[in-house]
């Protein structure tokens, strides 16, 4: 690629600064917390603007769907009671919150900021793996390599290559607190340095112009949540970008064990007080099992084709696709829907055949916290290795921000996989990230 | 002719040390519904520097708030008159139950719980109400009420591998067996006729209306049972959630008085 080798020399520059600036990623292993560096491959993904077009589509297609559908359980269900979803799949998963129902988020909006991982099949075809609708991270590192990638590059480099400027997610997601904002101050509430986001949240507030918050300098009363500032004055806060997950964002409504958390910020949510962003009880739509059930659901509710294909998924749960299964175990990718961040992912070829036989066995056992996919041969990418350029797996975070309507940033967080035997992507496992080029449209 | 009740519920935390930025979220307020009529309910709690009421996902009724100053002591007193009628249906929505089918926690069967389930005899004919009296009964030859060995975070495995415990522990096990069969059941928090602690027993949805079973009594409960509020298990009746700075240790004291209003002559 003429690109990569017009690149290459920035390469150590662009790292060079990313360290320099704390660009980093912290990982919790053996009870230690290590913060370090998230690798940065300057050889970009790039989409061509016809191809995101298409993207684009499915991609606002599907989080409206999934938006509807948190509306839906939350409220009347009839997406049960008409048939189309097991109701097993709701109640008995983790991430519905029976404390969420009947409570409407303001404007309606569940999935604020959603986080769809998409992989591109050998043939082109673009498959979607996973959506997050809880708390997607990632967005900041295609920002800022972007960001210091324009510092050490020529002038006008992105312009010529017809790169879509991707500096306005600070922009939408402003505009997406504002919308949803009850009246008040617009905040970011991040759990502290310590977690594995912290360089992102900073990085948020500093571009949108929100506060940067901990729970501390938050406080509930009467009927409203405020910030408290260092001379004890009290503001108003009528947008909480909360980087906290559900259970410990309020101890006396979710997890009384949590030491962190704002007491009462849930109640008066309930009263229509305060936006959550993105909405508690959001990780019952996208729990594993429930992935499944997406291409229904768009049908159900927007009375479409779905523009975008899920990975073929089988769902052990029921007897034709148990039966698949255990036919073409070997072929199969397992996954536990209630693990994350690519733990709990089983290849059937790799496992011994007493191995095998432990796993059946405990798939029959528990057939709702199992499914099973087909292997995409994903298309590598190019990434440097020293000077050379080698093949690797990679997959694609694309951001959907909800305001008045949904809008796909016009980048995205290409992680790959660093080892390559490995279709494991996550940057809690060790990978790295590019920034992802959406290419204007042709003159 | 119906009995109308006089109740009182107190309940006091004492700290070893003061504590401040006390937040509490309190539930032991009974409430008027389709079986019982609340007349007359005073509340008073004390200390607090703000406090709201709401009705939470399960139609509890909840006071929320805050006590910001230095206090050694925390406490809540709730009366009131209650007027019962055993008959009363409180009707539930067949799309509102999906989430009372489902084990929790607290309610999940283990080997113990499965292997009691097993030896019942199957029954299809019945209905998931005649089903849940039959496996109380079952639950009631089998269970020794016992104070003082169960805590309020025992699940229903745990107490039913001890063959003991107390009303909390009979609500749980007997909604974990339900569960089983997909029998939509709840977890019902309030109070009985005597002097004591709060009670505790089960609803079961039958014909859309939930009908209250008391599992430690082994009967159906009449128009001496006062609801204070209910969900899928005890944790989401919890009768307060607190957290706040500073304790130490803590000790919890609650008195429920219920006695019959003798109708004037």
């Amino acid at each position: 690629m003429a690109i990569a080798e017009e690149l290459y020399a920035y390469s150590g520059g662009v790292n060079e600064l990313l360290a320099r600036y704390g660009v980093k990623f912290g990982i919790y292993k053996n009870g230690e917390f290590h913060e370090q560096l998230f690798p940065f491959d300057i050889i970009p993904r790039i989409i061509n603007h016809d191809e995101f077009a298409q993207l684009e589509r499915g991609l606002k297609q599907r989080v409206f769907a999934l938006n509807e559908f948190l509306k839906d359980i939350y409220s009347d269900g009839k997406i049960i009671s008409d048939g189309v979803i097991a109701e097993e799949f709701i109640y008995s998963g983790t991430g519905w919150l029976a404390q969420c129902a009947g409570v409407s988020p303001p404007k309606g909006i569940y999935s604020h900021i959603s986080g769809i991982d998409l992989v591109q099949a050998k043939n082109g075809t673009w498959y979607i793996l996973e959506d997050n609708l809880r708390i997607p991270s990632g967005a900041s590192y295609p920002m800022i390599a972007r960001e210091l990638g324009r510092k050490s590059l020529p002038p006008e480099f992105f312009e010529k290559h017809h790169v879509e400027d991707n500096r306005n997610y600070a922009e939408l997601l402003s505009r997406t607190m504002n919308y949803v904002n009850t009246g008040g101050l617009s905040v970011i509430l991040t759990p502290g340095r310590f977690n594995a986001a912290y360089f992102e949240h900073s990085y948020f507030a500093e571009l949108t112009g929100a506060h940067l918050v901990t729970c501390e300098d938050l406080v509930v009363e009467d009927e409203n949540l405020y910030f408290k500032d260092y001379s004890g004055k009290k503001e108003k806060i009528g947008a909480i970008y909360r980087r906290i997950s559900d259970e410990y964002l309020d101890p006396v409504n979710f997890n009384s064990q949590s030491l962190i958390g704002v007491p009462h910020i849930f109640d008066i949510y309930r009263k229509g007080n305060v936006a959550i962003i993105n909405s508690p009880g959001n990780g019952a739509a996208d729990d594993k099992g429930i992935y499944y059930f997406v291409p229904a659901m768009i049908k159900y509710y927007l009375h479409e084709e779905p523009i975008l294909n899920n990975a073929p998924t089988y769902l052990p749960y029921y007897e034709d696709d148990m039966k698949y299964i255990l036919a073409n175990f070997d072929n199969l990718v397992l996954k536990d829907v209630a693990e994350a961040g690519g733990y709990g992912v089983i290849f059937g070829n790799k496992l011994s055949s007493s191995e095998k036989e432990k796993f059946i066995a405990m798939l029959k056992a528990e057939p709702r916290r199992f499914i099973a996919q087909e292997v995409i041969d994903f298309q590598d990418i190019e990434i440097f290795e020293g000077s050379s350029q080698v093949p690797r797996k990679a997959d694609l975070r694309a951001f959907v921000l909800m305001s008045d309507e949904p809008v796909v940033w016009k980048s995205g967080l290409t992680r790959f996989s660093r080892n390559p035997d490995s279709f494991i992507v996550n940057s809690s496992q060790g990978g790295g990230f590019k920034d992802t080029w959406i290419m204007t449209e042709e003159k | 002719m119906m009995h109308r009740l006089r109740y009182i519920y107190q309940m006091r935390l004492n700290f070893e040390e003061p504590v401040r930025e006390h937040h509490f979220k309190l539930r032991c307020f009974p409430s008027s519904d389709e079986r019982q009529k609340i007349f007359n309910e005073h509340i008073k709690i004390y200390p607090v520097h703000f406090s709201n009421a709401e009705k939470d996902s399960f139609g509890n009724l909840c006071i929320y708030g805050t006590a910001n100053q230095m206090h050694d002591h925390f406490a809540v007193n709730v009366d009131g008159e209650a007027e019962i009628n055993s008959e009363g249906k409180v009707p539930a929505a067949l799309n509102k139950i999906g989430m009372f089918k489902y084990e929790t926690n607290l309610t999940r069967a283990g080997n113990s719980i499965r292997e009691f389930h097993r030896s019942f005899e199957p029954m299809n004919y019945m209905t998931g109400y005649e089903r849940a009296i039959y496996m109380m009964n079952e639950l009631y030859e089998e269970f020794l009420y016992t104070p003082g060995i169960t805590g309020i975070l025992t699940s229903a495995e745990e107490a039913f591998t001890l063959r003991r415990g107390v009303c909390q522990d009979y609500a749980h096990i007997l909604l974990a067996l339900c569960r089983l069969e997909r029998i939509p059941c709840r977890y019902t928090a309030g109070m009985i006729p005597g002097e004591g602690a709060t009670h505790a027993w089960t609803e079961i949805f039958d014909a859309g209306a939930w009908r209250a079973i008391d599992p430690t009594h082994n009967r159906e409960c009449d128009d001496t049972y006062i609801k204070i509020s209910s969900g899928r298990d005890a944790q989401d009746c919890a009768i307060n959630q607190g957290v706040f700075y500073g304790g130490g240790r803590q000790t919890q004291e609650v008195k429920v008085i219920v006695h019959e209003i003798l109708p004037q002559s």
